[in-house]
């Protein structure tokens, strides 16, 4: 009896084994993830949780496109300092108020040899302008369609004139898809191992683990120094920067502010930031029946909150306090309002007083936790100093998920808070979030004088004019605060000693731009 | 003790485990157990300093424990350099005070602690009864249920259901209440389903009485101990739990103070200012550690055939 | 025993119905998660293109008759954020949270067992303190504290072990340490009051007047008798394993199933979620069946009900 207890404890234990040794080959073996900087000829990046997919127009990740860009071409690409330069397109032209004509570089070359031609520039734009299930449809859906006039030549014909065309094809989601390979093998196939004609070819994707980019040695443009690039998935901050610090990883993002002085200070690493084109921002009802609704309140608010006080305590000055969400590099900046901000609790006093809330003022703002570098934290201290200026105010802070059901849903009471981006460096699309058609859908703000001046800088399609009516907007808004902001935020990336690399303002990590010292 | 009423009831016997026992006397013995005990003294002591600190909090705690100061930024302990006796456990990120958030947060672990577990007690003793107790495809069917949630990890389940309900006290309560409650109906069925085999039992029912009554005057008391001793800990799990979820950013909201939520603020910080997330996690330690004893010597107190086993 | 078995085999299909009704309940009450897959900056309009694109428009009844028909073919529809099946997701990521469930139960008893025999032998000696001590702990700590402290002193500041991720047999230590600890405590606990009972039992007594080695009775008699329980409870204790992985991978950056649970709850991922605790579901019913058929098989005293 003893025995077979005995022996089936063994096969038992077996079996488990088996199954489990039988499985794991999958996740375990391959290559070690810790050998980053022994070969000095691999980088190692880590820029958060795993990238989504490889389909460049079903996701809308800052993250994901930030690989992307190293496999894809843009037809025009941004540079470091972020003005538009020719990339696939080596020159282009507008013919009338809805065509553009661009000029394709000679010798580009897919990964497998074949040749880019205006036929995969065609198939590429008109995919994601006309398929409505893609998440990137909604950037592309002014494009009506793609003229090919020869193998190198080729007119964007959008439906309405659209200011913003040249912007929206040098932005996430605008790299150049292989037909010929895809229309071979199926996207489901190209998902599994995608081509595109960039610096890095796609070598191993393994899920929630790593992605394996190597060199394209036959690269058109500014080829990397880098033989092989790993993008290895690690979600947690902290566990982030001990890979940094333990030399297993070269470059991450997102370093939270408790450990800027950690790499700083370490041996091996350091901090570089530099201004992200997102900013934080308090959005305010403006409908009736809420004390928001009076301008006067709104006012108070923004001269109750500290925005420097914000960055310096909790982002330890790596932001830079601001009245409009339209930041230098946009197309309508207005500098003025710019690193400048309100605060002044006396004032916020009394304009609460005039506003007939004389007795203190209660209000509820939602914020998300989680999502942005420090929101709640943001959050925390915004109660705070609302507080000191005698307006109560009940904080409702949520996951992303829940957050977004409650702003899509309008169920927020007096407002929220927010960090939006605009990715396509175009006050037309930052101050869209003043017209009254858009505002609808979020605060209720209407104002027919902003409205106008919407209106006739998105049909000119002359900068200057663009420009002048945009700022013209800016000023109004911060003045009537419907949307109040409070700063705009650094991006933080803790790099190797050894490694040249300065953040770009969109937040990609293209490989050829970094570089060993 | 309450006095039997009901003049049929009374006259039957009742399974006199130590009712005849007085209350006096029980006490007395209780305190001789106890005192032989040294788990069991420090986990009642541990279990009672929490209730203190729980409901005389705003008199203990030197510092609002929500008060944002910036210009006492992680500050650390005072027995560090550059810690002071102002703030004896240091500060956070913001500049509040560990240790009257520390005592502010047992408020919070215990009251989701206690009330999930009477959530989860309530719905599991009446499904065990009811299960136990008639049997059949009642029991058939409640079994597939308890099945069902054994199936999934308690754990696994709150962050399911978290995902679609909105954060917040009530919320929590429940939802680790209607995840764990199947501790509870497992084992109360398979005792009721021993009791009601008993004489007594079978006596109550041939004379007519009510089923309700039977599971009220008979089955329910003898099943009670087994109850407290679940209960107390459970609380212990659940307070486990609920840290857990307030680290996923799934439970307990700030302002709320919660050592899940200390923790979860304090985990970016564990390579630079470690007092933030260690406190908080030595207080969930520390406090599992008291009710897990006290629950064990209980459980032997009331379960005499698990005696010997358990130093 | 084969009736019991296929009887018991039965009723997993009858607790499976249960729990996706209860997932799709909790599914339908979610809402659509449409505004969640676009950007915070997207217009009211494009979250509605993609709404009326990808059905979310569709009435209740539709929605519930798609989901059934869809459930029998074992597809659990495309993750809102990935675009792929989410049932190939979760069962991609489930052999790495096998590796390590099974390397922390390994490590767990290894540790438990001589724990658990060592203190039996001489109760309230030292050892046995520490081991009551140590077990009491390792119920106590929260493991994602305890994964957060390993990480800081043998990771950080001894530079002994990787932080996360995998490779090498290194990256799995820490991680199953943090998982098997709970385990390795409630084992340890087990090991010893079952050789303590049996220690007491009258064979054993009869063993030692015959005057057999102590080292005979240890193993062959009171161990070898001791076993059932711990095997059976062992292999209970894997789904308790499978919770505990959760936070463990998210601490770690381990690739499993765990990891990509955490993620779809942030994501209201809802497919990702439903196949995943389907897939547990499967998994703990056939354990359970497993260790009870087992238990029933080596311990003939006990009746097939």
């Amino acid at each position: 009896m003893s025995k077979k207890i005995f022996y089936l404890m063994i096969a038992a234990l077996m079996v488990v084994l088996s199954a489990c040794t039988t499985t794991s080959s999958p996740s375990g073996e391959g290559t070690t993830s810790s050998t980053g900087t022994e070969d000095n000829n691999v980088l190692t990046v880590s820029l958060g949780p795993d990238m989504l997919t490889w389909d460049i127009h079903n996701h809308t990740t800052t993250a994901t496109e930030a690989i992307h860009v190293n496999v894809f071409d843009y037809l025009l690409m941004r540079d470091t300092d972020g003005e538009i330069q020719p990339h696939l397109a080596k020159e282009w032209k507008q013919i009338d108020d809805t065509t553009y004509e661009f000029k394709l570089t000679e010798g580009v070359k897919f990964h497998n040899g074949d040749d880019l031609t205006a036929e995969d520039v065609k198939f590429t734009l008109e995919r994601v302008a006309t398929d409505e299930t893609l998440k990137s449809h909604g950037d592309f859906d002014t494009i009506k369609e793609v003229k090919v006039i020869d193998p190198l030549t080729f007119q964007i014909i959008t439906h309405e004139p659209d200011p913003m065309l040249i912007s929206r094809i040098s932005r996430q989601a605008s790299g150049i898809l292989p037909k010929k390979y895809i229309e071979e093998k199926g996207m489901d196939e190209f998902l599994k191992s995608p081509i595109g004609s960039g610096p890095y070819k796609f070598k191993e994707w393994k899920k929630d683990s790593q992605i394996t980019l190597v060199k394209n040695d036959d690269y058109f443009g500014k080829k990397g120094e880098w033989a092989e690039v790993l993008f290895r998935a690690i979600p947690e901050d902290s566990t982030r920067v001990a890979e940094l610090l333990t030399d297993n990883v070269n470059i991450i993002a997102n370093v939270p502010p408790s450990d800027w002085k950690r790499i700083n200070d370490s041996d091996n690493s350091e901090i570089a930031n530099g201004p992200s084109n997102r900013t934080y921002m308090l959005f305010l009802r403006t409908q009736e029946g809420w004390p928001t609704s009076d301008v006067k309140v709104r006012q108070a608010i923004d001269y109750a909150i500290d925005d420097k006080a914000l960055v310096e305590s909790l982002l330890d000055g790596g932001g830079t306090p601001t009245l409009t969400r339209v930041n230098p590099g946009n197309v309508g900046f207005e500098e003025s309002l710019y690193d400048t901000y309100n605060y002044d609790v006396d004032k916020a006093k009394k304009l609460l007083e005039e506003a007939g809330y004389k007795d203190g003022l209660k209000i509820e703002l939602a914020g998300p936790t989680g999502r942005y570098i420090k929101d709640r934290e943001v959050m925390q201290l915004i109660a705070g100093m609302l507080e000191e200026a005698g307006i109560h105010t009940e904080m409702n802070l949520l996951q992303w998920s829940s957050f977004t059901e409650l702003r899509d849903q309008e169920k927020f009471k007096e407002g929220y808070l927010i960090a939006l981006g605009s990715s396509f460096f175009d006050a037309g699309q930052a101050l869209d979030y003043y017209g009254t058609e858009r505002s609808a859908t979020i605060n209720g703000y209407s104002n027919k004088e902003i409205d106008k001046l919407l209106q006739e800088a998105n049909t000119s399609l002359d900068p200057a004019v663009r420009t002048a009516k945009y700022q013209e907007i800016q000023k109004i808004a911060s003045v009537e605060t419907p949307i109040v902001p409070l700063f705009q935020v650094d991006q933080f990336f803790g790099v190797s000693d050894g490694i040249q690399y300065t953040p770009r303002l969109d937040e990609l990590i293209y490989i050829p731009d970094v570089n060993k010292k | 003790m309450k006095s039997i009423s009901g003049t049929e009831v009374a006259k039957l016997p009742i399974d006199k485990n130590d009712r005849s026992i007085k209350t006096k006397n029980r006490f007395k013995i209780f305190l001789t157990k106890l005192s032989r005990s040294k788990t069991g003294s420090i986990g009642l002591l541990i279990v009672l300093t929490l209730f203190v600190m729980a409901i005389f909090a705003p008199w203990i705690a030197p510092f609002n424990p929500g008060k944002i100061d910036t210009t006492q930024m992680l500050v650390p302990p005072f027995w560090s350099d550059g810690g002071s006796m102002a703030h004896i456990l240091g500060t956070d990120n913001l500049g509040r005070d560990i240790l009257s958030r520390i005592i502010y947060g047992s408020r919070i672990s215990l009251v989701v602690g206690i009330l999930s577990v009477l959530v989860a007690g309530a719905i599991g003793v009446v499904f065990g009864l009811i299960s136990g107790y008639y049997g059949g495809m009642v029991d058939n069917i409640i079994m597939r249920l308890v099945d069902a949630f054994l199936s999934v990890p308690t754990i696994l389940f709150c962050i399911v259901f978290l995902t679609v309900l909105d954060p917040g006290i009530p919320t929590l309560v429940i939802v680790i209440g209607v995840t764990s409650w199947v501790l509870y109906a497992r084992m109360i069925r398979s005792e009721t389903l021993s009791l009601r085999e008993r004489e007594y039992v079978k006596a109550a029912r041939t004379m007519g009485v009510s089923n309700f009554q039977i599971i009220k005057r008979h089955i329910l008391p003898n099943v009670t101990s087994s109850i407290i001793v679940i209960s107390t800990l459970s609380v212990a799990s659940t307070i486990i739990t609920e840290s857990s979820l307030s680290f996923l950013g799934l439970g307990i909201q700030p302002p709320i103070v919660s050592w899940g939520i200390m923790l979860s603020e304090g985990k970016e910080y564990v390579a630079t200012s470690w007092w933030l997330a260690t406190f908080p996690g030595v207080a969930i330690t520390v406090t599992v550690l008291g009710i897990i004893f006290f629950g064990e010597w209980l459980r032997d107190l009331l379960d005499p055939r698990s005696q010997g086993t358990n130093s | 025993m084969w009736r019991y078995f296929t009887s018991r085999l039965l009723q997993i299909p009858i607790v499976l119905l249960i729990i996706s009704l209860m997932i799709f309940v909790l599914v339908y009450v979610a809402g659509d998660p449409v505004a969640m897959m676009l950007p915070a900056e997207a217009t009211q309009k494009e979250i509605q293109t993609l709404r009326i694109a990808l059905g979310f428009d569709q009435p209740f009844y539709i929605q519930f008759w798609n989901y059934i028909t869809d459930l029998v073919r074992g597809d659990f529809g495309e993750s809102y954020k990935y675009g792929v099946s989410a049932i190939g997701l979760v069962l991609e990521r489930l052999p790495a949270t096998l590796e390590l469930a099974t390397a922390s139960m390994i490590m767990a008893i290894i540790i438990a067992v001589p724990l658990g025999i060592i203190s039996a032998l001489k109760p309230n000696g030292i050892i046995d303190l520490f081991a009551t001590g140590l077990s009491a702990l390792g119920k106590a700590i929260p493991n994602f504290w305890l994964g957060i402290m390993l990480i800081l002193v043998f990771a950080v500041n001894l530079k002994m072990m990787p932080v996360s991720g995998t490779g090498s047999w290194k990256h799995i230590i820490l991680p199953a340490i943090t998982l098997g600890t709970a385990v390795s405590a409630e084992i340890t606990r087990l090991v010893r009051s079952n050789m303590l009972e049996i220690l007491q039992q009258d064979f054993i007594r009869t063993a030692r007047s015959k005057g057999q080695k102590k080292s005979v009775i240890i193993f062959r008699h009171a161990f070898r008798n001791s076993l059932v329980p711990v095997i059976t409870i062992t292999i209970l204790q894997m789904a308790s394993l499978v919770g505990g992985s959760l936070i463990t991978e998210m601490i770690f950056s381990w690739p499993g199933l765990g990891q990509l649970i955490i993620q779809a709850v942030y994501d209201k991922d809802l497919p990702i979620i439903q196949a995943a605790v389907f897939v547990t579901a499967v998994m703990i019913l056939l354990l359970n069946l497993a260790t009870d058929v087992l238990y029933r098989f080596l311990d003939p005293r006990i009746k097939y009900s």
